[in-house]
């Protein structure tokens, strides 16, 4: 699922890790998220919409989900 | 402080839960499996000096670090991230479903009169398959 997430962690100067601690996941899932091989449950997508201080769906892109 | 990455050295409270979770685990499994180690041998020895059911009580004894194991194991999955559990979730299926071919193609060549294997052939082969199907199905998920 394409995401902004690696566009918003730049913008926050944060690394994969930090992202990773902040959510309480590991670095590997944050990169899994950012390169659009992983979609994310609806309570991870909250909290990184939490994180990030926007809502979940100018996050993700609803339009990238396959069918 | 905020910490940025997980260190190895770090203290538990200072991880976030995933790498707790794990930690937890390997420290949990080391010690049950240092509790197999101290009983294993003595309890070989004694199984062959004593009968009936005190014969079978100590016969399963190794048994009880490894129900141990598990239930660290179970903790551990619960406590890791989401991703995580879904790699070792799908590699255990595969390894589940590894098993049951092999054991039936076995099946097979035992009416060929081939020998009856031990009962340990199923963890070999469980805890093999899942080792081996852990990297494959993590591959899918690297960037």
């Amino acid at each position: 699922m394409k995401n902004r997430i690696r566009v918003l962690r730049a913008e926050h100067e944060w690394s994969q890790a930090e992202v990773a601690d902040r959510l309480g996941i590991a670095r590997q899932t944050v990169n899994a998220l950012e390169t659009g091989k992983y979609a994310p449950s609806l309570p991870l997508a909250f909290k990184i919409s939490r994180l990030f201080g926007k809502a979940v769906d100018e996050i993700f892109d609803p339009n990238s989900v396959e069918e | 402080m905020y910490e940025t990455s997980p260190r190895k050295n770090a203290p538990a409270s200072s991880l976030n839960p995933t790498d707790r979770a794990k930690r937890q685990y390997k420290i949990r499994f080391w010690i049950a499996i240092a509790v197999y180690v101290a009983i294993v041998f003595p309890v070989s020895f004694q199984v062959n000096h004593t009968a009936g059911a005190l014969r079978i009580a100590l016969a399963l004894t190794p048994v009880l670090p490894m129900i141990a194991i598990l239930i660290f194991a179970i903790q551990m999955m619960r406590g890791i991230d989401e991703l995580e559990r879904q790699i070792h979730i799908e590699a255990l299926a595969i390894a589940a479903g590894v098993t049951a071919l092999l054991a039936i193609t076995y099946g097979f060549l035992e009416v060929a009169h081939f020998p009856r294997p031990s009962a340990w052939f199923t963890y070999a082969v469980v805890m093999a398959a899942w080792c081996i199907a852990t990297p494959f199905v993590s591959r899918k998920y690297k960037g």
